[in-house]
């Protein structure tokens, strides 16, 4: 009956004094003397300064992203808060000396997800309830920004800016009041492309393969509510697991080209080449105006199914599409590229590369908008952040003037956007480029109320294909040889 | 429940028809035939065990001697043929139907629970037999069955070792456990697979003194490569070789038997 | 009696440990408690688990994590009002808990039934094959995952604070510590270690050696039930990912740090992993010498693989070797009493595969 109580008798203290002993490590943390019981952190015990935690994405398929998304948000900070990075070649070593109206700007962490909620619910309760943190920037997928959204919503002293997360529901459907969101979501960016391949090529009916998981789900949504609300018809809808290596028997599932108009990819990752491959193997020959795609189309696709793949039509994303470069555009990438020598990111492999190569892609372009949002929100309120709720509705009311166009918040404080919407053409020296047809001014979640807050989120089989009036409809504006015609 | 020195009294009988004393046999084995892969181990074996006999099954080593043990014993299942004990058939029951049938059996090589000490043991051979299986709190009946095991472990000599782990034991304590475990259940039917394999003299010798204090009613088969052993507990012998039986009788029969000398050749039997 | 004084040691301490760590929360930061601690007591818990059915029944499962998470995801479907994912049953949240236990206590008979005839290493692939079929039964059947998980689950109004859910953990384990070590002298528990040492033998006593295999898997399976619960308490949410082979995988290797054949082990493995986790990043200059948060996985692999380099046992096995050196060896003779000159030996399986 005694066996293992001598281990026990050990394996107990040993518990025991590790446990106090960790204890009185972590007692100089963030809120000491703080009994446990509370809800919330008290940042007020931190001084006036805002207490930045940034959530990013260590490992994972967007593990590469890591360097462009801080980077993003120190670039704000350096060009309107007066910021310097501590190194020359990258952005995870922080910043020092970022101030608005007074008021500090203190980089207390970078969090490190993983592409799931669980970790990066980890990572944002170590930011706040240990670090400290008040303010949160980020975080970059989906899922993740649902369940920051959801934390956030019980920590209403807490502000979050989202990072480049683009999941529907963590605005519309969570609602958190202290979430905010200054870039449109997978759905948005897909906004009046449907409409136009309506207008202008005259398709009519459309097969629609996308991954089948949600943010595949939410790209094909938009699309859907934006073709079928102008009066267009989907006929086929497919929905090829992730990470899916052979589409042949997804791309049986699709009509020939003789009984659609055109087809929609939403196939992200290496799905997106291997899917269409596919295509050409069952299908025959690509011609590129009969297809659209998210904006996992580009150019790069060429390199494997050659210039056929030309014309056609690609949704936007949270930046403009690259030939469109107005001042504010090329001001924006002249300043990362002063800011910083180079950035070892994701564009570049992870090799040292002009800061620019990053700052105009999407990913540190999200974190960048929330940045700057960050400090239109301080400037707002004068510096004085010792009242979270005016903070907060401060922010709420900003319209960011930002490089790739104004950003306004709705009532769900979700980004209302411009959605650059771009094509494959055949340059010159025939190559295969990204070429911009029309900006869709004015993009918000609801499209016109085919999505609310009591609609489910995006699936297999919503939303229905209907017709309703979209606000947008007929007011694209058309770019011509990157020049938009407003 | 305290029981004194000789074993096994009758009224722990198993359910079931307990057939008429006198010449219905305990264990009956019809034509039993088992192969495994292409090899015949046993071929129509016919035997046929009275209530309270001692009965030694001799052979030399492949002689099939164990195989008939088994599938006594509900471990292998024959191919063709019967077991029947105490007028239930068991061909298809698997080995745990036996002890409420009042059989117990030992292993050839020591099969102690290594893990749990010698009264853990002995516990678990009465909690078996008395399908107190699953309990997930300890009652006074689990003290008593370990009272009893106390006391069972007194008569294989293992008083001393009690709550020593059975894998700690010596090879011949671990015999004596095994002894221990068959004869707490107090069976009418025990089966001893050559309990004497591995023991010094002085070892056997207490096993015999031990196996020749058991209850006039017990029926006895033994399994034995030992032939001194088999001979001096035995009062019927049966003698195996390729998997079918030789020969069978008195021990003296079988010693005076010159088939046994061919099979046990090179070991010339002491005459 | 020698033992029976180291007995009531033990018990002191560990009565000991309990009263700190009921104080705790009046003594130490509220992340450390909130988030530390409670998630060392979830994963210690869910652990514990896997070391019930390694120490007694030589099996050691893949799969606690996956019925974990069957249980986060039952009490979400059923607790859930209103909202897009998961089929918002709006059920009372007691009887959401209870549902949630039943389905998972029942899905742990059926997939103990299953693998009740296969041991060791085959026990050990079965269970792998279980995780990965959970992670996919949960990530394509989105009626009941979401789609893409179950988000804002809420937890009862009992347990609302955070740190009652920190004293929910605490009661669980202490429930689970004592209950696990009890069970292994119970009829059940002792013919269980018969089942681990000699399923042959236990046959022949009377045992059903595979229900015995099926039932002490559905008890493992309640208790990581439990275990999910406070997890999707703790954590607000639950999706597919959640149970994937990378967390299932960590669990085992809690399990493994803290020394699989060692109640204690399974805690203390939770606790240092969440430490590494937590506390690591903030050791200073730690990511001059290139461990950065993308590298934990990394460094708590080193970590496995140096504990199991020094002991089998994990960290309980290492710190009762430390301790048997610094004794004086006088202590170590056998108990004086009824002793046969035998050594008297606690009874430690090492790493749980069956013996034939």
């Amino acid at each position: 009956m005694s066996r293992l109580s001598r281990p026990a008798a050990l394996t107990l203290s040993t518990a025991a004094s590790l446990a106090l002993l960790a204890a009185g490590c972590s007692g100089d943390g963030g809120s000491s003397g703080l009994p446990a019981d509370q809800e919330s952190s008290s940042f007020s015990a931190e001084g006036d300064g805002v207490r930045l935690g940034i959530l990013g994405q260590c490992e994972g398929p967007f593990g590469g992203f890591h360097e462009d998304v801080v980077a993003g948000t120190t670039l704000a900070f350096a060009r309107y808060a007066g910021a310097s990075p501590n190194s020359s070649t990258s952005a995870l070593e922080g910043f020092s000396d970022a101030e608005v109206a007074g008021t500090p700007i203190e980089l207390v962490g970078i969090g490190c997800g993983d592409d799931t909620a669980d970790r990066i619910l980890q990572e944002v309760r170590r930011l706040v309830e240990q670090q400290g943190a008040n303010v949160i920037i980020g975080p970059l997928s989906g899922d993740e920004g649902i369940a920051v959204a959801e934390y956030a919503k019980g920590k209403p002293d807490l502000t979050v800016f989202a990072g480049i997360s683009g999941s529907q529901e963590q605005t519309l459907q969570v609602q958190a009041p202290n979430y905010f969101r200054f870039y449109g979501d997978g759905a948005i960016w897909n906004a009046g492309l449907g409409d136009l391949l309506y207008r202008e090529k005259g398709w009519r009916k459309v097969a629609v393969i996308a991954d089948d998981y949600s943010f595949g789900h939410t790209s094909a949504a938009g699309f859907v509510a934006d073709f079928c609300g102008v009066g267009g018809e989907v006929t086929h809808r497919v929905f090829p697991p992730l990470g899916t290596t052979d589409y042949s028997s997804y791309i049986a599932q699709l009509p020939d080209p003789d009984e659609v108009d055109g087809y929609f990819w939403a196939v992200g990752g290496t799905g997106t080449q291997a899917a269409l491959e596919a295509f050409v193997n069952a299908k025959g020959d690509l011609t590129g105006d009969r297809h659209a795609g998210n904006f996992f189309f580009n150019p790069d696709l060429a390199q494997a199914l050659g210039t056929d793949i030309a014309g056609a039509h690609i949704g936007g994303f949270a930046t403009l599409p690259g030939d469109i470069q107005t001042p504010e555009i090329k001001e924006y990438l002249a300043a990362a590229d002063e800011t910083w020598e180079t950035i070892p990111g994701s564009l570049s492999g992870n090799e040292p590369a002009p800061p620019s190569t990053s700052a105009a892609f999407g990913f540190f372009y999200g974190y960048y908008s929330a940045g700057v949002a960050l400090v239109e929100g301080l400037k707002a309120v004068d510096g004085d952040i010792s009242d979270p709720k005016a903070f907060q509705s401060a922010v709420a009311g900003l319209t960011l003037d930002l490089p790739h166009g104004d950003i306004s918040l709705d009532e769900n404080r979700s980004g209302i956007v411009d959605v650059g919407l771009s094509r494959l053409a055949v340059n010159d020296s025939d190559e295969v480029v990204q070429e911009s047809v029309a900006i869709v001014p004015g993009v918000d979640q609801t499209f016109g109320g085919t999505f609310s807050p009591d609609t489910p989120s995006p699936g297999r089989d919503f939303p229905k294909c209907e017709k309703r009036d979209l606000p947008w409809e007929g007011k694209a504006i058309p770019v011509v040889d990157g020049v938009p015609q407003r | 429940m305290a029981h004194t020195g000789t074993a096994p009294s009758a009224p722990s009988g198993p359910p079931g028809p307990s057939g008429p004393a006198g010449p219905a046999p305990v264990v009956e084995v019809r034509a039993v035939t088992v192969a495994f892969g292409g090899l015949l181990a046993l071929r129509d074996i016919d035997l046929a065990i009275a209530r309270g006999e001692r009965l030694a099954v001799l052979g030399p080593n492949g002689a099939g001697k164990t195989t008939l043990f088994n599938v006594i014993a509900g471990d292998v299942t024959p191919a063709a043929g019967s077991v029947v004990i105490k007028g239930v058939e068991c061909v298809h029951r698997p080995s745990r139907y036996r002890p409420r049938l009042g059989v117990a059996r030992t292993y050839q090589k020591a099969r102690a629970l290594a893990g749990l000490t010698v009264r853990e043991n002995i516990y678990l051979a009465l909690a078996g037999l008395r399908g107190r299986h699953r309990p997930l709190w300890r009652t006074a009946a689990d003290r008593r069955m370990g009272e009893e095991a106390a006391d069972v472990a007194h008569r294989v000599w293992l008083a001393g070792q009690l709550d020593a782990a059975a894998g700690e034991l010596s090879h011949g304590q671990q015999r004596q456990l095994e002894l221990g475990m068959a004869i707490a259940t107090r069976p009418d039917v025990m089966l001893l697979d050559e309990p004497a394999s591995g023991l010094s003299r002085g070892e056997r010798e207490r096993l015999v003194e031990l196996l020749e204090s058991f209850d006039e009613e017990l029926t006895l088969l033994l399994v034995e490569h030992d032939m001194d052993v088999a001979f001096r507990i035995a009062r019927r012998v049966v003698v195996m070789a390729d998997g079918e039986q030789v020969t069978a009788g008195t021990p003296e029969q079988v010693r005076a038997d010159p088939q046994v000398h061919r099979i046990y050749l090179g070991t010339e039997a002491p005459a | 009696m020698t033992a029976r004084d180291l007995l009531t040691r033990s018990n002191l301490l560990g009565a000991a440990l309990v009263v700190v760590l009921l104080v705790l929360p009046s003594l130490a930061t509220a992340y450390f408690v909130n988030f530390v601690m409670t998630q060392t007591f979830i994963l210690g818990l869910a652990a514990a688990t896997i070391v019930f059915l390694a120490k007694y029944g030589g099996m050691i499962s893949l799969a606690q994590f996956l019925l974990f998470g069957v249980a986060g995801f039952m009490f979400g479907n059923a607790a859930q009002e209103t909202g897009a994912r998961g089929l918002n049953l709006g059920w009372h949240p007691w009887a959401a808990v209870v549902f949630a236990l039943a389905v998972t206590t029942a899905a742990a008979f059926v997939l103990g039934a299953l693998a009740s005839r296969s041991t060791g290493l085959y026990f050990l692939m079965l269970t792998m094959v279980y995780a990965v079929i959970g992670y996919y039964v949960f990530a394509q059947i989105v009626e009941i995952s979401g789609p893409g998980g179950l988000t804002s689950i809420q937890r009862p109004d009992l347990l609302g604070p955070p740190v009652r859910l920190y004293y929910a953990g605490l009661g669980l384990s202490v429930l689970a510590y004592v209950g696990f070590r009890a069970v292994g002298r119970t009829a059940f528990g002792l013919a269980l270690q018969g089942v681990r040492d000699d399923p042959v033998r236990m046959a022949s006593l009377g045992f059903n050696v595979p229900l015995h295999r099926a039932l002490a898997f559905t008890l493992a399976g309640f208790a990581a039930g439990a275990g999910g619960l406070l997890n999707v308490w703790w954590n607000g949410q639950i999706d597919p990912a959640s149970i994937a082979i990378g967390p299932t995988l960590i669990l085992l290797i809690i399990a493994v740090i803290g020394g699989i054949s060692s109640f204690e082990g399974a805690w203390l493995g939770a606790f240092v992993y969440v430490l590494i986790f937590t506390y690591l990043r903030d050791l200073p200059l730690i990511d001059r010498v290139g461990i950065t948060e993308a590298r934990f996985n990394t460094v708590i692999g080193v970590i496995v693989l140096v504990i199991m380099m020094l002991s089998p046992e994990g960290l309980t096995g290492i710190a009762r070797r430390l301790r048997r050196r610094l004794r004086p060896p006088a202590r170590t003779g056998p108990a004086p009493s009824t002793g046969p000159p035998l050594p008297v030996r606690t009874t430690e399986k090492e790493l749980g595969v069956t013996r034939r």
